[in-house]
């Protein structure tokens, strides 16, 4: 039987820990209370974490087309989240 | 046509930007968006431009509904590299001038539309685009699901879509063999009964989650996760490579191809200074051992109460194909044949590059009483940016590429009724 190889062994663990974090991290955000009348900032379209989306979409489309790498563009969200 | 399929690749994630990313405020009733793009670059023996232009218009008749249409073209003109030989080779055959530069014209039409369904705070969207050129067709649907939690300081959002994709491709001999297919010479009879034509399928599968935190009134987090399966023809059909003395084959890459990324960016408003940083890293890999990272910053202030002044700056760094190799006919490592498959694309070599811009930007606050009677909001911003490349590896001829820069300008404009 093939032993499973060190590389394995950290990938593993790498894949766990990230995975505990993100459960915390989920977690205790049920505990952030930003209630309605802080978002005023939140809410500006300063917060969006692309400044201006239409700008951002065309500098990704040019530059994803000159690498060999995609994605974590985001998605929408930001901004006050009220919708 | 390597541009141009990753430009299908990409068309989904550009459409749902497009529709989802500046939310539409529920007063909204309907909102006329158009943005420019000029890209040009100019590295040794090519010269690219595109002129992007785009519109998009929505409707929100409802609470509860918002519809989308939209058109994007690009504009293509410029030289590709024809034929891609390395140092070796170049060293054996000195008279030879084996790389040539092909003429490229061309103008990619794209159409999108979609819904949006609301129920509070969960939001359903759904879209499609079809995509026309001269050597490529694309269909493209995406659906999107979003929903917010703890008192809307966490959203969730997954997307799912699907391309249905043709390209053009030269028919080869009936016993022919991949190192012995030729490129395509031109488009010239694509997407008709043209009988030295035939279509290569490219179906691509995309997943993407994230999750967006507002963690304090002033700062807010998004981890984002995307993936792809990208199936069928890849390669450039127009590109030959050197692969032997004496041979020169269509490029050849493998037909399955399953990307992933994950991203994590933050924004944070700092007060004082009436200014938002902005901060993000990327790590990504692939079957095909393409591994790279990206770090990218951005301090967009106000300068009023509606224009917004920004600087960013982008650091990329990626390692090549497995199957990449600047000359596939001889030399010492990293030159030499990879395997069974063979590739001229630089965007495939090992390279870094860096990013830096300015963008500003006008906009006015959503008010009461309407602008000129009319509009209930306007908007305007304009961007600069340039982009250098640096290339480990990747030669034309034997000739390191050093001065690959690209330049980008943006206009946009919006309106809300």
């Amino acid at each position: 039987m093939r032993k499973p190889t060190r590389e394995a062994s950290v990938s593993i663990s790498s894949g766990t820990i990230g995975l505990f974090a993100i459960v915390s991290m989920l977690t205790i955000s049920g505990c952030v209370t930003v209630k309605p009348q802080q978002r005023a900032v939140l809410a500006d379209p300063i917060m969006q974490f692309e400044g201006d989306p239409q700008a951002s979409a065309q500098v990704r489309h040019a530059i994803e087309n000159r690498e060999g790498s995609f994605g974590g563009s985001g998605v929408s969200g930001g901004g006050c989240g009220c919708n | 046509m390597r541009l141009q399929l990753r430009r299908a690749i990409l068309r989904w994630s550009v459409l749902a930007s497009t529709m989802l990313g500046g939310g539409v405020a529920r007063a909204d009733v309907a909102t006329f968006d158009t943005s420019h793009m000029l890209y040009t670059e100019s590295p040794t023996r090519t010269n690219m431009t595109v002129y992007t232009p785009g519109v998009d218009a929505s409707a929100t008749p409802a609470e509860w509904l918002t519809v989308r249409a939209g058109y994007e073209a690009d504009v293509v003109s410029g030289a590709s590299v024809a034929v891609k030989a390395g140092p070796a080779y170049q060293a054996n055959n000195p008279a030879a001038d084996v790389v040539t530069a092909a003429s490229v014209k061309d103008v990619r039409h794209m159409a999108r539309g979609g819904i949006t369904l609301r129920n509070g705070d969960q939001t359903l969207t759904a879209g499609y685009a079809y995509g026309i050129e001269n050597d490529y067709r694309s269909n493209s649907f995406f659906v999107t699901a979003k929903t917010e939690a703890y008192e809307h300081n966490t959203q969730f959002e997954l997307t799912y879509s699907r391309n249905f994709d043709e390209v053009c491709n030269r028919v080869q001999g009936v016993n022919s063999a991949a190192p012995r297919f030729t490129a395509l010479e031109n488009s010239n009879g694509c997407f008709k009964s043209d009988p030295l034509r035939t279509l290569s399928d490219v179906g691509i599968d995309g997943f993407q989650g994230g999750w967006t935190q507002a963690w304090t009134p002033v700062f807010m987090t998004q981890l984002v996760y995307s993936a792809q399966i990208v199936d069928g023809f890849q390669s450039n059909p127009y590109r030959n490579v050197i692969i032997g003395q004496g041979l020169k084959a269509q490029e050849h890459h493998p037909e399955t191809r399953t990307r992933q990324s994950v991203s994590l960016r933050l924004n944070w408003f700092w007060k004082p200074l009436r200014a938002a940083f902005r901060v993000g890293i990327r790590g990504y890999d692939d079957t095909w051992d393409v591994k790279s990272g990206t770090a990218d910053v951005e301090l967009e202030k106000y300068f009023g109460e509606v224009f917004r002044a920004a600087v960013r700056g982008r650091i990329y760094k990626q390692t090549g194909a497995i199957f990449w190799s600047d000359d596939y006919s001889g030399g010492d490592p990293p030159l030499g044949p990879k395997g069974q498959y063979w590739t001229g694309d630089r965007e495939l070599s090992p390279f870094w590059s860096y990013l830096v811009g300015v963008r500003v930007a006008i906009a006015t606050k959503p008010r009461t009483d309407r602008i000129v009677g009319v509009f209930n909001k306007l908007k305007v911003g304009a961007s600069a940016d340039m982009m250098q490349f640096n290339y480990d590896e990747y030669t034309l001829g034997g000739v390191p590429i050093t001065n690959a820069r690209a330049f980008l300008f943006g206009l946009t404009a919006g309106a809300t009724f």
